[in-house]
């Protein structure tokens, strides 16, 4: 009789081979021919050659091949880079090749590894124990390693950049400048100050691939990768964003890519900030003087350009108006001006500058009021004339006004009448002066040329006034 | 006192084998089979039948074999584990990344437990198709289905502790789908008297979102109250395999008339275990001792479990994404795979896919045994030719009804597509998965009414379901991409 | 075993594979609970420039948990961790280093000198990180007496 279990003997046999070959494969693959083993046992020939004098010799003979890590409890970190980057605070390895080099700068001096450890400011995977899984950009991790390039990026979360020595941090600094320079606030806030038009950039640098939209992003997928694609072509690539490309050198665009990339908004141990951060954090409750003109550069010349002349924006398909132009100061006195900074045009793409919305504070918008009126006062208007007709004047409006202002005064190309600051702030003197005299330098053109008299001015501020349906 | 030295290790030996380790008669065997624990589980003699691949091809022994490796790896994994949100993920990672044999260690739990759910689906299947069911086999099947339940729901607690993204929009779903009977209570505006949905849901999570509070819950349901019912279960599943006459077999072919099983003698004693009694003295044809040959067929098969696991633990990382993250929704977020094919039914219908289907299909696959008495057949696939071809019919059926179905939904839409204001218990009523259940009761009854046998239509039944649950899970894991929308394959997902 | 006959060569092959597969993964599992690399921060602690330490200064540093003294000899370092049961002992000047938890007294040398401590208290070892700071490694004892001179 045959045995009946022959078949299962030799399935069993079988079995246990492969089981026992993959066991010792991964035994293999764990304990000797794992990445960090090579890198140390690198490392110990390294030392070896370097060793000069017996002492130096036997301790590099007696250099224990282990995994080492730094822990941090106060940053909730645990880094193991340092169990292949074993030279870091070594100046004898200043000139050997990553991973055995010598941390550049020697900024280790004032960044104990036991105090900071490493991914705090180079961001990476500190758990992972080979490059690839420690520099995590196709791996699932949040934040990837950080190329070099970009890494003062982590200097703004403990220091005040600028008051940094000079070129400690050149590109942060730079990125810094231009947020002001390019006129980024308009649109942007950033800790309760800035526009509305855009998101608020105040973690930016804390968010993740998956925050961005990639669905155009050609090439490496990281977070700078796509912020520098993008400033590059917003609307590329993003679709349907109205953000003009910043018009930026490869430099420059690396310094805002590395500046958004430092705004993070973490809280990190006290004992972690630099008295410099402190004081950066103590000027925001008590500003220096307001300038006027940054403000106006920080805040409105994306839009209104240098405000002499009424400009035609591309994106919103608008004309914007020329808010410095002496025509236009000269008719409104401080007051009406403020109101508009203040409350802006609610329902156009004129933010609301108050404290509550746009956050600028008073005296910041008296100094932006003051910059815009520059040398030309305010005129002594005449009189607006009265007793006008809102059926004449909405004939008037619609023949000559409502091609640029909209039929119901809600603004095409030229500002919208009807809005309700424009209402509140704009007295009929200022109305009545700006039909009869228009506005130099831009659209408006004078109607008192056209044969418009006292009658005609009286109906149409009629019409402006109560003549538009809600 | 020097003697009783000298004799130690002799004696040691014997008191902890109760018979010899080495038998060398049949009764020898039997003695060593009935006098351990664990072997005793077993009669001291198996029908060949039960050793043949072809007929049981081992799966209830794969299961268990996968359920031990689960053990012993769960524990391990438990020495490093921190059940907690801010801890989980670092954990698992540290698992992964230094802990020696960690990585291996959870690799061979997860493909474990995917092999055990494989597993414990096909070992029903086979129960099924060789009507080991009937009578007086019917509790154990129903014992089975709550080993189904168990063992997925082992697997769904154990997807919340990694606490990566993956974890925690697959529980998400999972918790509202819990949630769903809310669609008909607030369809009926009874939500605020009977709120089963809301209950269950903070049953499970012990709040309103994904949080510690739940993570500790899947913990102790995962390593403590599933485990410990599990184990008692499949204590009870052995016990009645054994006593119900170990492995069912074709009993109704002719019988030798000098068989030893003699038809009138019984001995009391032993009427304990179900089936004949045999002649004193004789092998029973047909039957071989259980030690050694059943030990060789179930070492074999743990022993390939393991190999099968190894492999693929070597080869493949289980997975381990991004830290959970409350903002951002993984897209698509999508719960185990075996839960696919329902979360393809939840996205007509969160009630009938999450909760109504499943519960049907569970009550029906409990019915099974009481409602199909029919002795016949017992012991053979499909229990014969005729069973075979209704199989295939059905199989066929079964794919092409519910792929139809599919595409037109995909091309076409559902109600609400065509009908924007239609009420949303119209939709729950009538949904894809709805009507996939009523076409495919319709052949049932269609197939019952041809043959007027009740197991054929029970096999087409059957059938039919498992070939929507093939498709449906196909369609859920590979054909579903961001916001669920029909691709060819992954690798068209958009980046998004 | 298992009937395993004289002939069934099959049958123990499969046998001692199994068991051969069965002990390497029992190795393996035995391995994982002893941790690879130890929790918490690296037992080699960077002490910070060695001019800020006074000639005549005891230190006691409760995280490192150990004591830095620094006479005109040079630096050296004593472990506050009791030899008995690792308790932390106290120092004074005079009386050397007493345990709070079952009485043991050590000399100001560390020796010794009354309780149950089996072995005096550990010297560690003192030295100048590559990058100019003071260390003293935890995990490496020096013979007492040990005195480590910067410069």
């Amino acid at each position: 009789m045959s045995d009946p279990s022959r078949a299962y003997k030799w399935i069993l046999l079988i079995s246990s081979l492969v089981t026992l070959g993959f066991l010792l494969a991964a035994a293999a693959r764990e304990n000797v021919t794992a990445e960090w083993r090579h890198v140390q046992k690198d490392y110990q020939r390294i030392l070896l050659a370097k060793a000069g004098d017996a002492t130096s010799r036997r301790v590099a003979g007696q250099f224990p091949v282990e995994i080492r890590q730094v822990t941090v409890p106060a940053l909730n970190t645990v880094d193991r880079c340092v169990s292949c980057h074993l030279g870091i605070d070594d100046p004898r390895m200043k000139d050997q090749p990553e991973p055995h080099r010598a941390h550049p700068k020697e900024l280790l001096k004032i960044h104990r590894t036991e105090k900071f450890g490493c991914t705090v400011c180079h961001q990476g995977q500190g758990a992972a124990l080979t490059f690839h899984e420690a520099k995590a950009e196709d791996y699932f991790w949040d934040y990837p390693l950080l190329p070099a390039s970009l890494t003062e990026a982590s200097c703004n979360s403990c220091h005040d950049p600028r008051a940094l020595p000079r070129g400690a941090a050149a590109k942060l600094v730079r990125g810094m400048e231009l947020f002001d320079e390019k006129g980024c606030w308009a649109c942007h806030k950033l800790d309760g100050k800035g526009g509305q038009l855009g998101p608020a950039l105040d973690n930016v640098g804390l968010k993740t691939k998956h925050q961005f939209i990639r669905a155009n992003l050609k090439g490496s997928q990281t977070v700078w990768h796509w912020l520098s694609q993008h400033f590059r072509d917003p609307m590329g690539i993003v679709p349907g964003s109205r953000m003009p490309a910043p018009a930026l050198t490869p430099v420059e665009n690396e310094a805002l890519t590395v500046y958004m990339l430092s705004l993070r908004k973490r809280s990190l141990p006290e004992e972690y900030l630099a008295p410099d951060k402190i004081e950066q954090k103590y000027a925001r409750l008590h500003p220096p003087a307001p300038n006027g003109e940054a403000l106006y550069k920080q805040y409105c010349a994306s839009c209104h350009d240098t405000g002499l002349y009424t400009r035609w924006d591309k994106n919103f398909q608008r004309f914007v108006p020329a808010i410095r132009n002496p025509s236009f100061v000269r008719t409104e006195d401080d007051e009406c001006l403020l109101a508009n900074v203040e409350e802006g045009r609610p329902g156009t793409f004129m933010p609301a500058w108050g404290p509550k919305a746009g956050g600028l504070s008073k005296p910041e918008m008296e100094a932006l009021v003051a910059y815009l009126r520059g040398a030309v006062k305010p005129a002594e208007l005449a009189a607006a004339p009265a007793g006008g007709s809102v059926e004449r004047g909405r004939t008037l409006f619609g023949r000559n006004c409502a091609g640029c202002h909209g039929a119901q005064g809600q603004g095409l190309i030229a500002p919208a009448l009807a809005n309700p600051v424009f209402q509140k702030a704009a007295t009929d003197a200022f109305i009545a002066e700006t039909i009869r005299s228009g506005r130099e330098n831009t659209p408006m053109p004078a109607f008192a040329r056209a044969g418009f008299g006292q009658a005609e001015i009286a109906d149409l501020i009629a019409h402006i006034r109560k003549g538009f349906t809600k | 006192m020097i003697e009783n030295l000298k004799a130690l290790p002799q004696n040691l030996r014997d008191s902890v084998v109760r018979y010899t380790l080495h038998p060398t008669s049949d009764r020898e065997r039997s003695q060593a089979t009935f006098h351990n624990l664990f072997l005793h589980l077993q009669s001291v003699r198996v029908h060949r039948n039960t050793l043949r691949v072809a007929y049981s091809f081992g799966l209830g022994l794969i299961t268990t074999a996968s359920f031990v490796l689960l053990t012993l790896t769960g524990i391990l994994l438990m020495v490093y584990y921190k059940p907690s949100t801010e801890l989980a993920y670092g954990s698992v990672k540290d698992i992964h990344f230094v802990v020696p044999a960690g990585r291996f260690i959870r690799n061979i739990h997860r493909w474990a437990a995917h092999l055990m759910v494989v597993a414990v689906f096909l070992h029903m299947a086979r129960v099924f198709y060789t009507g080991s069911y009937k009578k007086p086999r019917e509790f154990n099947w129903l014992v089975g289905l709550a080993l189904l339940v168990l063992t997925l729901g082992l697997s769904f607690t154990g997807y919340l502790l990694p606490w990566d993204q993956l974890a925690y929009w697959a529980i998400t779903i999972g918790a509202n789908i819990a949630n769903s009977p809310r669609e008909v209570t607030d369809a009926l505006h009874i939500t605020k008297f009977l709120d089963v949905g809301g209950f269950q849901k903070q049953l499970l999570l012990g709040a309103n979102y994904v949080g510690q509070e739940a993570l500790i819950r899947f913990y102790v349901l995962h390593v403590a109250a599933l485990p410990i019912l599990m184990a008692m279960l499949m204590g009870v599943h052995f016990w009645r395999v054994r006593k119900d006459g170990g492995l069912s077999r074709d009993e109704t072919a002719p019988r030798d008339p000098n068989d030893v099983f003699s038809p009138t003698k019984t001995y009391g004693l032993m009427a304990v275990v179900r089936g004949r009694t045999p002649a004193v003295g004789r092998g029973p044809e047909g039957t071989v001792q259980s030690w050694p040959h059943l030990l060789w067929a179930e070492m074999a098969v743990f022993m390939f479990t393991v190999a099968v696991t190894l492999a693929l633990s070597y080869f493949f990382d289980a997975p381990l994404k991004e830290m959970a993250d409350p903002a951002i929704p993984e897209n698509p977020a999508k719960a185990p795979w075996y839960f696919l094919g329902l979360q393809e039914l939840v996205s007509y219908s969160a009630f009938m896919g999450g909760v109504g289907i499943p519960t049907i299909a569970l009550i029906g696959l409990g019915l099974i045994p009481y409602l199909d008495r029919d002795p016949r057949g017992v012991g053979k696939w499909f229990g014969g030719p005729e069973g075979k071809r209704i199989f295939w019919l059905s199989t066929v059926f079964g794919l092409i009804s519910v792929v139809a179905l599919l595409a037109l939904t995909v091309n076409c839409g559902w109600l609400r597509n065509w009908i924007p204001s239609i009420p949303q218990p119209v939709i729950t009523l009538i949904n894809p998965g709805t009507v996939i259940v009523l076409l495919y009761a319709a052949w049932s009854l269609w197939i019952l009414r041809r043959t007027a046998s009740l197991r054929l239509s029970a096999v087409a039944l059957f059938t039919c379901f498992l070939a929507g649950f093939v498709v449906l899970t196909s369609m859920g894991s590979i054909f579903r991409g961001p916001n669920w929308q029909f691709y060819w394959w992954p690798s068209q997902w958009p980046v998004h | 075993m298992f009937d395993a006959g004289r002939r069934d060569f099959l049958g123990l092959a499969a046998i001692g594979s199994a068991l051969a597969a069965l002990g390497t993964a029992l190795a393996g599992v035995l391995r994982l609970p002893k941790p690879a690399v130890l929790p918490g921060p690296m037992r080699v602690y960077k002490l910070g420039d060695p001019a800020q330490f006074a000639v005549g200064s005891v230190v006691k540093m409760d995280a490192e948990q150990l004591y830095l003294f620094r006479d005109e000899r040079g630096f050296h370092a004593i472990s506050s961790v009791c030899t008995h049961l690792g308790c932390i002992v106290a120092h004074s000047e005079r009386e050397g280093f007493a345990c709070p938890c079952h009485g043991s007294k050590f000399d100001t040398q560390g020796k010794v000198t009354g309780g149950p401590a089996p072995t005096g208290l550990a010297w560690l070892e003192v030295s100048l990180s590559p990058d100019g700071q003071l260390q003293v490694n935890g995990e490496t004892e020096v013979s007492r007496g040990t005195r480590f001179q910067v410069g």
